[in-house]
């Protein structure tokens, strides 16, 4: 075995550059010393992960939720802030934020879904679908190789698209679906019901992967192409 | 609505980070509530559009810090600390892994504070290391050495103990 410890570790936590991981991960084919301690780096992550899991899934204090809620309190008393805001805006304001409301209310019914409040994952652009709120902050920054278990919009495979566009699959309590980069923004190519009910899961998954390559130009990103397509802004490359 | 909001979704992670770092469920949930009275109070600072997820961990975790120097200073000594430096002895830390075996609790706490928050972030809350590196405010340097030492040390007490 030829690799310090925190080279392994860097292995382990998806922090190599794609070059080095896999030469790694060939030399474990054949290195018992190096897998071996490739899968007790494994199992230590595992088991601290596993361990703190369940504090997930306590309900929250109402100490805590009562924060943001008294907060949040303030917003809903719309007779009040709207008063308000006619005052100092003449009326424009509240009359927009109507418009906006019932626009969401409209799109919810159109696209066959629950209406989703002011946080939509999706928003209607020159008559398009698009990416919007949480989901188009996720696709904007999030990386498949390194998302947190429990994020609320999970990337899947992010790859190049015949057309060159960057396209992203995602899943999310919403919707599922593939994006891809359209300027600044995320245009939705496909979209599923969102795959939250565990049942829908696989069978979403397995569509979208199904979609996702019929539409790839050669291989998905592996991790540092992710990162690296990330941080350029999602620009369509030279040459396309 | 948006910001408090954003912060109800992030609460259970940073529960768990909190838990995480004062191995305490209500001392937890105490830090949670102080993070989120500073976060509404200082929300002006969070630039919209960088990551709020960020900005919420590095509170707690500065939160947390000033209470342990507090502490410190306060003369309360943590006895954990004590036994930071007995894992690495050889003899004793034999008698420590057969003590302790299977309890990820006990072994946590016998990581000192600047390891088990880089052992937080990056193994359990699943950072990569520059986002880690942001949120402790240290170079990257410093969270791969202090990930390191903390895992050789959880991984002598639990690895070989099954």
């Amino acid at each position: 075995m030829t690799h310090d410890p925190a080279t392994i570790a860097a292995f382990v936590d998806g922090e190599l550059d794609d070059l080095t991981a896999r030469r790694i991960e060939r030399e474990a084919a054949n290195d018992a010393a190096l897998a071996a301690e490739i899968r007790r780096q494994r199992e230590l992550k595992d088991r601290l992960r596993s361990h703190f899991a369940p504090v997930l899934d306590e309900p929250l204090p109402d100490r805590l939720t009562q924060l943001l809620r008294a907060e949040a309190a303030v917003d809903t008393s719309l007779a009040e802030r709207r008063a308000a805001r006619q005052a100092r805006f003449g009326g424009q304001w509240g009359a927009m934020q109507w418009g906006a409301m019932a626009a969401a209310l409209v799109l919810g019914l159109t696209v066959g879904m629950q209406p989703w409040g002011p946080a939509s994952p999706v928003a209607v652009e020159s008559g398009a679908l698009v990416a919007s709120g949480p989901l188009a902050n996720a696709l904007d920054t999030q990386l498949a190789s390194n998302q947190p278990a429990d994020a609320a919009t999970r990337i899947g495979l992010s790859f190049r698209a015949q057309d060159g566009r960057y396209c992203r699959s995602f899943e999310s309590a919403a919707v599922d679906g593939i994006a891809c980069r359209e300027g600044e923004g995320w245009t939705l190519e496909q979209t599923l019901r969102g795959s939250q009910a565990t049942d829908y899961r696989q069978a979403s998954s397995a569509s979208l992967a199904a979609a996702a390559a019929a539409m790839m130009a050669g291989e998905p990103l592996d991790a540092e192409g992710e990162r690296a397509a990330r941080d350029a802004g999602w620009k369509r490359g030279r040459g396309e | 609505m948006r910001f408090e909001e954003e912060l109800v979704e992030l609460l259970p992670r940073l529960r768990r980070f909190a838990r995480g770092l004062t191995r305490d469920a209500s001392d937890a949930d105490d830090l949670c509530q102080a993070a989120i009275e500073r976060a509404l109070k200082s929300r002006e600072q969070w630039q919209q559009g960088t990551r709020l997820d960020s900005w919420m961990y590095r509170i707690t975790r500065n939160l947390w810090i000033d209470d342990r120097r507090a502490a410190g200073r306060r003369g309360q000594h943590d006895p954990i600390d004590d036994a930071v430096t007995q894992v690495a002895g050889d003899g004793a830390a034999e008698v420590e892994a057969g003590a302790l075996a299977g309890d990820v609790d006990s072994a946590m706490a016998r990581l000192p504070d600047e390891q088990r928050e880089v052992v937080m972030l990056v193994l359990v809350e699943g950072y990569a290391y520059r986002e880690a590196a942001e949120i402790l405010d240290v170079p990257i340097g410093t969270v791969t050495s202090r990930l390191a030492r903390g895992r050789e040390t959880l991984m002598h007490i639990l690895g070989e103990a099954a």
